[in-house]
């Protein structure tokens, strides 16, 4: 986790102009960001737009952005909004019977068992998969990843609850 | 499976491609972050009035006033960098066929120009041999150095004139007709009288078959020299770009919102053909297609999209996608708007316009070599600074055409 106090400082520079302070700020935060929006999605490219959009909204919004906050969660909940929406158009057209093309395989050399997670997840809804990445990924409490979906907090605990014993029953399956 | 071993799991997760992801990113970011309007007043307001005063004077006082001016456009403006002034050769060779509000100009490799005349329109013979150019209800075909060779006079307006590969046909639009002319000027033959404003595309092996969309929307491939209709099917929604490829075997088309390749298969007992269902290209969330055209080869889909958050967070991408996998790689990111592509006539190129910066960018395809960036664009098509429309690209010809 990147100590609230020093993301202050880069913001506060970032903000005068300093463009190192903004790559600081950029590579302490890309990868969370494309890797919750890939669990999300399941699409390389998709997740990669989708944390570009988070980090240009971010820019755009800099010097309005109080700097006794922490960026992480400002940014993720973008991320993460913005990947559900992403998943659900993906799933209407799927539904509406628009063929895809193939996509590119699983990257060389991923293990068996995360290949496992993904396709587990990938029968998961999108908003159940948005939770479980919320709060096992990035580690928010279901108080904090209520106020970031803007839904009651008893809504997360139920998604992250059948989440993980669909995710158990699936995994369990594949072990058999 | 334990929560803590879920958290090992997901965190360990790598997305394909992460690392060049996140140097595209970066650029983007930096891009935006750089013209930003709150960036660009980090001073004090006493030293910004300062500065200010002390740049008004300059532009008073000195001659270089024009310069000065310009500088600032530069420093606040899109574009690549260390750009070339002028356009002073074609990377790669070959020669281009650019549309200004003047009319279209011939560029050759060594980057000097000549304005062909008083046309709206052009399009290259298929070995650049000659150039068929619109006037209005005129269609011309001309020669490279501006030599009118013929015209004929059409019953409406003329427009995506498209010579055949075999140099046999030249197809168009006339109002809301599709019409094909013998490539010397004779023959006229009225194809269909009510047609999409879509151009036209012939097969790329020379025959002489020609698809295009109906006023229906429905895509048709048609035997000009009489032989009728071979195929039809249903064009994807809003339809703006038709090209055949590779070997007859395949159609793009293109719309804002969706990219789709067909086979297109000779029937065993006709001379029909059979169009098969369509492949989808995957986009980025949200993107719009602006452009896109296979390569010369026919391997490659290069595909010129709109993409993010409206306003400054708007960048364009081109994304090349592998034909027999519809794999995507994304070739380039740049803030703003990009406006077309071209490729080149050997395919190790893709031309691109950037209209705000003003640039035409040439940027490899295949493996990797810098982007050359080349300024000016505007002034270099509009000599006397008559201004007007940013030029477009009409087309990258062939092999130099053989003495004659």
């Amino acid at each position: 986790m990147v100590a609230a106090e020093s993301e202050g400082r880069l913001v506060r520079e970032a903000q005068r102009g300093s463009k190192d302070a903004l790559a600081e700020l950029y590579s302490r935060h890309w990868s969370d960001a494309q890797r919750a929006a890939y669990l999300v999605v399941h699409d390389a490219s998709a997740s990669e737009d989708i944390a570009q959009d988070a980090f240009l909204a971010a820019v755009a919004a800099l010097d309005r952005f109080d700097r006794r906050r922490r960026l992480a969660p400002w940014l993720h909940r973008i991320v993460v909004n913005k990947s559900i929406d992403w998943a659900r158009r993906e799933e209407l057209r799927r539904a509406v019977g628009e063929p895809d093309t193939e996509l590119p395989a699983p990257a060389a050399g991923s293990q068996q068992v995360g290949e496992d997670l993904m396709a587990a997840l990938a029968d998961l809804p999108p908003d159940q998969r948005a939770v479980v990445v919320l709060r096992h990924l990035l580690g928010y409490t279901p108080g904090q990843i209520a106020r970031m979906l803007d839904l009651p907090r008893g809504t997360v605990n139920s998604r992250l609850r059948r989440a993980l014993d669909r995710l158990r029953s699936l995994l369990e399956e594949n072990d058999r | 499976m334990r929560e803590q071993r879920l958290q090992e799991l997901l965190r360990q997760t790598e997305v394909p491609g992460a690392a060049d992801a996140e140097r595209r990113g970066m650029l983007v970011v930096e891009a935006a972050f750089g013209r930003s309007p709150t960036r660009r007043r980090p001073l004090p307001r006493l030293a910004a009035t300062v500065a200010i005063a002390v740049l008004l004077t300059a532009l008073l006082l000195s001659p270089a006033g024009a310069a000065v001016r310009d500088w600032i456009g530069d420093v606040f403006s899109a574009g690549v960098p260390n750009a070339e002034p002028e356009l002073t050769r074609i990377p790669g060779g070959g020669r281009l066929l650019v549309q200004s509000s003047q009319g279209p100009w011939v560029v050759k490799p060594n980057g000097s120009r000549r304005l062909l005349g008083d046309y709206r329109e052009a399009g290259w013979s298929p070995r650049g041999l000659f150039v068929a150019a619109v006037a209005g209800r005129v269609l011309s075909a001309i020669e490279p150095d501006g030599t009118p060779h013929w015209s004929i006079s059409a019953a409406a307006t003329v427009r995506d004139p498209r010579w055949s590969p075999s140099g046999l046909e030249i197809a168009y639009l006339a109002g809301s007709a599709l019409y094909v002319i013998a490539g010397d000027g004779t023959e006229e033959v009225r194809v269909d009288g009510a047609v999409a404003p879509v151009p036209p595309s012939f097969s790329s092996r020379g025959l002489a078959q020609l698809a295009y969309i109906d006023g229906d929307g429905r895509l048709r491939i048609v035997d000009v020299t009489g032989g009728g209709l071979l195929a039809a099917a249903r064009a994807v929604a809003g339809i703006r770009v038709l090209q055949w490829g590779r070997g007859d075997s395949l159609l793009l088309e293109g719309a804002p919102r969706a990219l789709r390749l067909r086979s297109v298969a000779t029937r065993k007992t006709s001379a029909a053909l059979r169009i098969g269902s369509p492949t989808r290209l995957r986009l980025p969330a949200g993107a719009t297609v602006r452009a896109a055209a296979l390569s010369p080869d026919g391997d490659t889909v290069a595909a010129l999209v709109a993409a993010g958050a409206a306003g400054a967070g708007r960048r364009s991408e081109v994304i090349l996608f592998r034909v027999g996998s519809g794999a995507p790689r994304r070739l380039f990111t740049a803030p703003g708007s990009l406006s077309e592509l071209a490729w080149s006539p050997d395919g190790d190129r893709l031309l691109l316009a950037w209209p705000e910066a003003d640039q035409w960018l040439f940027v490899p395809a295949r493996g990797s070599g810098r982007v050359r960036a080349v300024d000016g664009i505007s002034r270099a098509f509009a000599p006397g600074g008559s201004g007007g429309a940013f030029p477009r690209i009409e087309g990258w010809c062939c092999v130099p055409a053989p003495p004659r």
